[in-house]
């Protein structure tokens, strides 16, 4: 199965460096420089507009704000991922940012719990983020585990 | 309105045309009056001569399942500039006629993606209202229980109304549950279905109504909002919509209040979707929405009869056309067996289309009078 890009969903460029960044397996919000606010995907700040935004790195960590689990496949290309669970991610930055979690058994989701970003190859020019939980199997807590 | 059900095998275009003529009719509208066309429907391009008609103007409008309203809001708005005198909103669609799209899909609503979430498999309605569901079940203790309960209580409501999908099928709760999973919490019987169907609307001013041998109807209010309000404050899933500007818009312009209404049609794509708006509009408490519908409370008789005619769920989907049209039967007097006895304010909403991410839709409100 061949997962769609960002370009072949959205095609334009608006969030070009977000999706750059994922290829060097970095995860960007936009913030704004007049009140700190941090936005994704690329907006105007409602009090600042356009003129004072900027990307720049962030954590790629989050928690489950709210999630679905799809049994019924809406496209047929998506008929051997169901069950799959697709989730709203409140950043710890604050934007949401809605992905399916992997590495994550449908039974196990729940408003609150804790994600981060991996990347997903999924051509050799397009790397998609997603999000699995922070204590999955087989991955040892990073250096700054405690720091949320 | 025309017939509504599945696989009719009517052409859109040809729904509106017979839409038209049956709301000519019942208004006592000459066609050469009409002065003004609102479609809704991008594929409305070559209705006007297709209907013989020879307005003034003719614009399509498109916001999902909010367009309903926002076409009468919009002959209001010609009518008050006197651009015209007599609006024709227009509707009809065949989603279930399985024509394939060019984007190679076969037509239906229940693909509708949006954005950068489809990539993830967000993929129609369904999903993006799950997180409105889930979200609700997490702040409230809300249950797929309750969701049970406003399935069967709107399919009791089409039960007994000619004319609908439901007609004829009461459900239970047992058979809401043995529907299957669709997009948890949703089951089959937690979704609206794709239908055929026309509706019209002539609008015109009050002074000209009185002179038509049409039953017309008032429209008391009239309101707005757009869910991207709530995005900003990430309060968005927390909120089916900005119901709380379009309601103090409605209600300030007719001078009532939520008590003062006697029935509800709301729009219903999914059965969480009423528990919200009940809760919205202020006729319980956030969270008791679903204890609302499973107290009986919005069935005749109870606090605050809502979607009588079945709504999207058991009775047909006209996008926001479902709830006008039952909007207007109540206060016509003319909802059949499930006519609220007496009623004098109906009111009506509309939610749907987007303008920034999934679940930032647009909401309208209509309050009417009764005829």
């Amino acid at each position: 199965m061949s997962r769609p890009g960002p370009r072949d969903v959205v095609p334009d460029d608006l969030d070009a460096p977000f999706w750059d960044a994922c290829l060097r397996a970095e995860f960007l919000v936009q913030r704004c420089g007049g009140c700190g606010r941090a936005f994704w995907p690329a907006s105007s700040c409602p009090q600042h507009g356009a003129a004072s935004m900027a990307w720049e790195p962030a954590s790629g960590r989050g928690t489950v704000h709210t999630w679905t689990v799809y049994h019924h496949a809406y496209d047929r290309d998506l008929a051997d991922e169901v069950p799959y669970v697709l989730a709203v991610i409140e950043l710890a930055e604050g934007p949401f940012f809605h992905s399916d979690l992997v590495g994550c058994d449908p039974g196990d989701v729940r408003v609150g719990l804790p994600v981060e970003v991996v990347y997903d190859t999924v051509r050799p020019d397009v790397v998609v983020p997603r999000f699995r939980p922070r204590d999955a199997p087989g991955e040892p807590p990073t250096a700054d585990e405690g720091k949320s | 309105m025309t017939e509504q059900g599945r696989r009719l095998g009517v052409p859109p275009r040809e729904l509106r045309r017979r839409a038209l003529e049956l709301a000519l009719a019942d208004a006592g509208v000459e066609r050469g009056r009409v002065d003004g066309y609102i479609g809704t429907s991008s594929e409305a391009f070559d209705d006007v001569r297709y209907l013989g008609l020879a307005p003034h103007f003719a614009w399509t409008m498109q916001a999902g399942g909010a367009t309903a309203i926002w076409s009468v809001l919009n002959a209001i708005g010609a009518i008050l500039t006197g651009q015209a005198t007599t609006v024709v909103c227009v509707y009809g669609a065949a989603p279930t006629a399985g024509v394939r799209r060019p984007d190679g899909r076969v037509g239906g609503y229940g693909g509708f993606r949006y954005g950068y979430p489809a990539m993830y498999g967000l993929i129609g309605a369904a999903g993006a209202h799950a997180l409105h569901a889930r979200r609700h079940m997490h702040r409230y203790g809300t249950t797929v229980e309750h969701l049970a309960a406003v399935a069967v209580a709107q399919r009791a409501h089409a039960a007994v109304r000619p004319g609908t999908l439901g007609y004829g099928a009461p459900l239970t709760p047992a058979d809401h549950q043995a529907s299957p999973l669709v997009v948890d919490p949703f089951r089959r019987l937690d979704c609206c279905r794709d239908t055929d169907g026309g509706v019209a609307l002539v609008v015109t001013s009050t002074e000209q109504a009185r002179d038509l041998p049409g039953r017309h109807v008032p429209i008391l209010g009239l309101g707005t909002g757009h869910n991207l309000r709530n995005w900003w404050t990430g309060e968005v899933f927390d909120h089916h919509d900005d119901v709380a500007t379009a309601k103090v818009t409605a209600f300030g312009q007719a001078g009532i209040d939520v008590g003062d209404v006697d029935v509800a049609a709301l729009y219903d794509p999914f059965t969480i979707s009423p528990i919200m708006q009940l809760e919205a509009y202020g006729f319980c408490a956030p969270g008791d929405g679903g204890p609302l519908h499973a107290a009986g409370q919005t069935g005749l008789g109870g606090l605050i009869p809502t979607n009588t005619g079945g709504g999207q769920l058991s009775g047909y989907y006209a996008a926001g056309f479902t709830a006008i049209v039952e909007g207007v039967l109540q206060m016509r007097g003319d909802g059949g067996a499930t006519q609220v006895p007496g009623a004098r304010i109906a009111l009506v909403s509309g939610h749907g289309g987007n303008g920034g991410v999934q679940n930032t839709w647009s909401h309208a409100t209509m309050l009417l009078g009764a005829a």
